[in-house]
């Protein structure tokens, strides 16, 4: 690898031409990057499609980036406002805390305190090295401990708080386990008994850190001459109600409020309770202080919330028994917002070309092409492609080959990783995406925009499956409409989401991407809206519409989403943590809250498999006269997309499938279906309630991806074929082949207002043969 | 498959456990003006009950209080020579403890301490005899001498390494005793110093109160001496110390001045072994050249090797056979000697660290034995052994562990020329049912060690084979040179390496 290391992130992600966008970059080694803006046309460098593509940008965009090193703060914990010092130089005091711990680790972890790491003071309760329960103390000449002799059992409840009396100079230490029928990964059959209470004389006590810490949850107060502060001691696990005394607290009121009893008044500074805050709609980053002062804690890289406390019951939703949702859980890799300067601020033109943007930077054999995405000003076109950007960001910087034993059994791959990647890898600090697990197991349910992602670099290949991904492979989309020649302009699941259905009214015909796969409440609308209203849907993609995704109102920049229930998920949510914290929904998949996809666009996912693509077959339907002006050019018994830079062939990866049962409109069309799957293809979990053998491609006439067609009301249509690779099968043969051949004819019908073809033919068939 | 034997396994606790109440305060009382506390605890969930236990972690403070105690309750009833011999084994112990802390702690080879003993007690019988210094101030005396002789001794022992260095001290010792025999205001005593005043009033000098005093006061200077090694040892010097024993680069690159500190405990030392100089001569009454010489300082060298270098309890183990040998069989006449050495040579031939490493060893030799005993009855990645099991916490991984190897026995069955050129030709896709079979096993492996390919940059059909690490962070290793130009060769590629590796697990 090279000295010099170039990532940078663009925020927006997407933005209209004529508004801003910013570049943050980070260089290691240079403290100056050459810029140039392109505009990329194709990703896939496969050699039998057109190769990577991208057209120079004349814009006004200085040659010379200056530039710097910018640090991350990797993981989650909460910080609370305090500028009066309120919790600074505290000398008599209790701190106490409901936890649960879920990784021992060789590093300490604070659970709260204020305590300055380099400068050894102030005071911090938390976990030691060797996992026992401990309290710190320093005055910057010595430090000083308390600690139990027991370790703490991960993934169970406990209360501990700790006291210091500056007079006596005793410290207490209580640790009591609050494991209930309910709350923990193990139940209370289990003969443990883990209470311990400590006292000890210590030597050295609490002094003021001042500037120098902050008082925090889950972190302690580092601090680097060239960074300045940042977190580190970082607590893996949740904490849910916690708070601060002026004063030791007798053993009576420690048990007290470890039985969970509002806290005395006397004395109490400050009461962080996450229950607090928690409303219908969700909850922010704030976990508000209930004491007499105020000094909310403001959480960093989005601890979660909305998670199960200490006194949950088995409540399904924070909705229905807030009191017991006060988990907010803490992880020690969590980023979501890496928070770098400004390197440059690009003002777009006001008729920039709508299309997938790299400003790529360079320097010293370093560089990185950081994408965004422009939208016209106002639109222009007929036809808008709409790009998933949710599913982008879900999938940004993705760990399944590295970490998930698993992962290469469901692709049936081999994974092809590039030196990149180990770059990548091996800094670890840009985060993870949701289908990753946090370093205690958890999954990741949280993704944004504001860090630098490799998976969204235009040539790309998913390691697993050594194919283009997400971005990178609807990238051929947009190659072949500027082949085939049709104006577009580029719209995104962000807009979509924002804007609802006024965001496609504008257009004739809307085109997903491949693999449109998390929506939220406000896309499913307005796409629906569009259809009963005559738009036109071309939904060229597999998986689409599936898990229940949100963004917190004000903030699109990172996508939430929890996995639970069935489906293919990389994670499961812990009983009663499936509803989003950033929208107060139920997660999951939109077919189990009744929202099937079925039911919008007549396609759902069936299965999925990454060793090899299948070509569709035309099914009697399209011989239709409804439909069959589709067909035209193509032969009756003509293989549909037997080539593709995807697995090769057009109908694979993941492919969704025609159900009534499942909400399909019931005058839906069914043209075409692709044959001849492998076992790699299964049929997906959540069609499997009894399970037994033959659940494979060769054995299961449900694994298969269709080819559809039906109406919607004023001259409305929707043409859907469920597969991820269909659109990596445009380019091959100089994107003139069977499967441009079936765009061709959809789009230019789609873009045509007024009757469809086909639209006559809605008699009573007479029929002779 | 081979004859497999289980053993049953399982032991009764063999030492006291005690269940502290949750719900009660548990004091930890600390040493006073230190953050240690009086005993170091150990706590834990048991693995098999989940009860909470606490033991002593470290039981020597107890076994050494229980070994002092006895000692002081038992003097009283001994009789007269054994109370002599029991004074001479604390007076003895003290000096082996305090060379243990130069040859040990300061990692300083010197042979001088007998020398320095000798030299504090003849200054300070001098100075009583010959000045009237009363015979309180002679402990200052023997100890301002010892720490000079200590700090000229100290010089040369930055420049000279280990043998030198001690030929040079036991030169110096040997000098010492020609110098004193040809001292001639000493000539007519032969060169000792006699009638030296005492803590021990002149009429109960060989009297039954005078021994009780001697072994009392012998009894007060080993309780300094080893206040004075945990002191030194375990306290901030020791620690220097201890870093520069593992790592002297490393000590001082991170700004620790070892020779200082070694400098420092053998001035201290040799203070203490002054104060031992003062206190001999008084017991004694008198100071004769014999103690500089070279038999005194092979026996004091054979306690300690016997007990073990560089630990006080081995010190006085030592101290307490060749002391109780030496003195107690005196009738043996010099086969008492011969005895010293026989147990001197069967310690340095069975033993690597004296008695008191002898329990550390032995641990050693039983994991050496338990670890030669799983090599032999373990196969990798074959059953777990009973005495294997209790380390694994999940069972169900013992479980998975002999799913795998049956698995495994039954598809290197179905490994043919047939089946490999059967993925050759078509490494994706449908296969047979036996390829499938042997594909999925391949890849539902764990994460750790898994082949993966690795794109070069050079073109965009070149591969080359690795494996990876399995930890976050952690970059793959390059499996082979090889470049593959084709990505079916190289998923081909992947595949000999699998069977390659299940036919050989």
């Amino acid at each position: 690898m090279t000295n010099t290391r170039i990532f940078g992130y663009a925020d927006p992600l997407a933005a209209r031409a004529g508004s801003r966008v910013d570049f943050m970059i980070s260089v290691e080694g240079r403290d100056e990057v050459e810029a140039r803006l392109v505009r990329v046309i194709h990703g896939d460098e496969n050699p039998e499609g057109p190769g990577y593509l991208e057209e120079a940008v004349d814009i006004d965009l200085p040659k010379v980036l200056k530039v710097k090193r910018q640090f991350t703060q990797v993981g989650s914990f909460a910080r609370a406002d305090d500028p009066e010092g309120r919790l600074d130089g505290l000398q008599n005091f209790t701190l106490f805390a409901h936890v649960f711990p879920t990784l021992p680790k060789a590093e300490r972890q604070q659970v709260l305190g204020r305590w300055d790491i380099e400068g050894s003071r102030g005071f911090g309760l938390g976990i030691d090295p060797d996992g026992h329960v401990a309290m710190w103390l320093g005055d910057g000449a010595g430090v000083d401990e308390i600690r139990t002799e027991i370790t703490l059992v991960p993934r169970c409840w406990y209360f501990v708080a700790a006291s210091y009396d500056a007079a006596s100079k005793e410290a207490q230490l209580h640790v009591i386990n609050c494991v209930s029928q309910w709350n923990s990964r193990i139940s209370t059959v289990v003969p443990f008994e883990a209470d311990s209470w400590i006292k000890e004389t210590l030597r050295h006590g609490p002094g003021a850190t001042a500037g120098a810490a902050s008082f925090k949850l889950a972190s302690a107060t580092a601090c680097n001459p060239v960074r300045g502060h940042y977190g580190a001691f970082l607590f893996n696990g949740k904490i849910d109600r916690s708070g601060v005394y002026s004063r030791p607290l007798s053993r009576a009121e420690v048990m007290a409020l470890a039985k969970g009893d509002a806290p005395a008044k006397d004395g109490l500074l400050a009461y962080w309770d996450p229950t607090a805050n928690l409303a219908r709609e969700g909850v922010g980053d704030t976990i508000p202080d209930t004491g007499p002062h105020g000094l909310h804690m403001q959480g960093i890289n989005r601890p979660v919330r909305c998670m199960t406390g200490f006194n949950w019951r088995g409540e399904e939703s924070y909705r229905l028994a807030p009191e017991t949702f006060g988990g907010v859980h803490y992880h020690d890799d969590a980023m979501t917002d890496c928070a770098w300067d400004v390197t440059h601020s690009l003002t777009l033109p006001d008729d920039l070309k709508s299309g997938v943007y790299c400003l790529k930077v360079s320097g010293g054999g370093g560089e990185d092409s950081i994408p965004f995405i422009v939208r016209p000003k106002t639109s222009k076109a007929k036809l808008a492609f709409l790009l998933p950007t949710f599913t982008y960001l879900a999938y940004g910087n993705e760990h399944l080959s590295y970490e998930a034993p698993i992962a290469q059994a469901i692709t049936a791959h081999t994974p092809v990783i590039v030196a990149e990647d180990l770059e990548y890898k091996k800094l670890e600090e840009f985060g993870l995406s949701t289908y990753d697990h946090h370093t205690d197991g958890a999954g990741c349910c949280y993704s944004s925009w504001k860090r630098p992602i490799i998976t969204l670099r235009p040539r790309y290949r998913l390691p697993a499956m050594n194919f283009p991904w997400a971005l990178p492979a609807d990238l051929s989309l947009v190659w072949w409409l500027e082949h085939a020649g049709y104006d577009y302009d580029l719209i995104t699941d962000h807009d979509l989401h924002a804007e609802g259905l006024d965001c496609l009214k504008p257009y004739t015909c809307v085109m997903n991407g491949t693999h449109p796969e998390y929506y939220s409440e406000e896309m499913m609308d307005a796409t629906e809206a569009y259809l009963r209203q005559g738009g036109r849907v071309m939904y060229l993609g597999g998986n689409g519409y599936y898990w229940v995704t949100g963004t917190r109102s004000g903030d699109p920049a990172c996508i939430e989403v929890r996995k639970l229930d069935s489906g293919s998920r990389a994670w499961q949510a812990e009983p009663g943590e499936g509803y989003l914290a950033s929208t107060g929904q139920r997660s999951g998949l939109w077919r189990n809250r009744g929202r099937a996809p079925q039911k919008i666009v007549g396609l759902g996912f069936t299965t999925e498999g990454m060793d090899a693509s299948e070509p569709f077959e035309r099914m009697p339907d399209s011989f239709h006269r409804r439909v069959s002006w589709i067909f035209d050019g193509l032969g009756d018994e003509d293989l549909i997309g037997d080539f593709g830079l995807a697995g090769g062939g057009a109908g694979g990866i993941e492919l969704d499938r025609y159900d009534l049962g499942l909400g399909t409109p019931p005058h839906t069309m069914l043209m075409a279906s692709t044959i001849g799957h492998s076992d790699n293809y299964p049929l997906v979990s959540e069609e499997v309630t009894y399970a037994f053998p033959g659940r494979g491609g060769t054995q299961d006439a449900q694994v298969r991806g269709d080819m559809i067609y039906f109406t919607t009301p004023r001259h409305g249509a929707c043409f859907a074929a469920g597969s991820i690779a269909w659109s990596q099968a445009l380019p091959c043969k100089d994107g003139e082949n069977n499967v441009a051949r079936i765009m061709r004819n959809v789009l230019n019908a789609f873009l045509k207002e007024g009757d469809l073809p086909g639209a006559a033919y809605k008699g009573d068939e007479k029929l002779w043969r | 498959m081979t004859e497999k034997k289980f053993y049953e396994i399982g032991q009764r606790p063999s030492e006291v456990i005690l269940h502290p109440a949750g719900d009660a305060p548990l004091h930890r009382r600390r040493l006073p003006f230190t953050r240690r506390h009086w005993f170091k605890w150990r706590s834990r969930l048991n693995a098999k009950t989940l009860e909470q236990e606490r033991m002593l972690a470290d039981k020597r403070p107890l076994w050494w209080a229980l070994g002092l105690l006895a000692l002081a309750l038992a003097a009283p009833f001994l009789s007269n020579p054994m109370l002599t011999i029991a004074a001479i084994f604390c007076i003895f112990s003290a000096i082996n403890v305090l060379w243990t802390l130069i040859i040990g702690t300061a990692g300083i080879f010197s042979l001088a301490t007998l020398a320095i003993v000798g030299i504090g007690a003849y200054v300070s019988a001098a100075l009583n005899v010959y000045l009237g210094l009363p015979w309180p101030l002679m402990f200052v005396a023997g100890g301002l001498a010892g720490l000079v002789i200590g700090g000229f001794l100290a010089l040369p022992s930055t420049r000279l390494d280990g043998l030198y260095y001690a030929l040079l001290t036991m030169g110096f010792a040997e000098i010492c005793r020609v110098f004193v025999q040809q001292l001639k205001p000493l000539g007519p005593q032969n060169g000792s110093i006699n009638n030296v005043a005492s803590f021990i009033p002149s009429d109960w000098q060989l009297q039954r109160p005078g021994l009780l005093l001697g072994f009392a006061g012998a009894f007060v200077i080993l309780l300094l001496a080893l206040l004075t090694f945990r002191v030194v040892n375990s306290e901030r010097l020791g620690m220097l110390l201890q870093t520069a024993r593992e790592d002297e680069a490393f000590a001082e690159a991170t700004g620790i001045d070892y020779r200082r500190a070694r400098l420092h405990v053998f001035l201290i030392s040799s203070a203490g072994l002054g104060v031992i100089g003062a206190f001999y001569a008084q017991f004694y009454g008198s100071i004769s050249p014999q103690v500089f010489s070279l038999d005194q300082l092979m026996l004091l060298f054979a306690m300690i090797v016997i007990g073990g270098l560089g630990r006080s309890e081995g010190a006085v183990i030592g101290t307490a056979i060749v002391v109780l040998i030496d003195k107690g069989f005196l009738n043996l006449g010099p086969i008492r000697i011969l005895l010293v050495a026989a147990i001197m040579l069967g310690v340095t031939l069975f033993l690597h660290n004296g008695l008191a490493g002898a329990r550390e060893q032995f641990r050693g030799w039983r994991r050496r034995k338990q670890s030669e005993a799983r090599a032999r009855r373990t196969e990798k990645g074959g059953e777990v052994m009973p005495e294997e099991a209790i380390e694994i916490a999940d069972k169900q991984e013992i479980y998975y562990r002999r799913f795998q190897k049956r698995l495994r026995d039954r598809l290197k069955a179905l490994i043919t020329p047939e089946l490999i050129e059967e993925h050759r030709q078509n490494p994706l896709g449908h296969h047979s049912d036996a390829l499938s079979r042997v594909l999925n096993h391949f890849r539902r492996a764990e994460v750790a060690d898994k082949y993966a390919i690795m794109r070069q940059p050079e073109a965009f059909h070149a591969y080359k084979i690795v494996a990876f690490s399995g930890t976050r962070g952690a970059p793959p290793r390059l499996v082979d040179d090889r470049t593959y130009h084709d990505i079916n060769e190289a998923y081909h590629a992947v595949f000999l390496l699998r069977v390659n590796d299940l036919m050989e697990a």
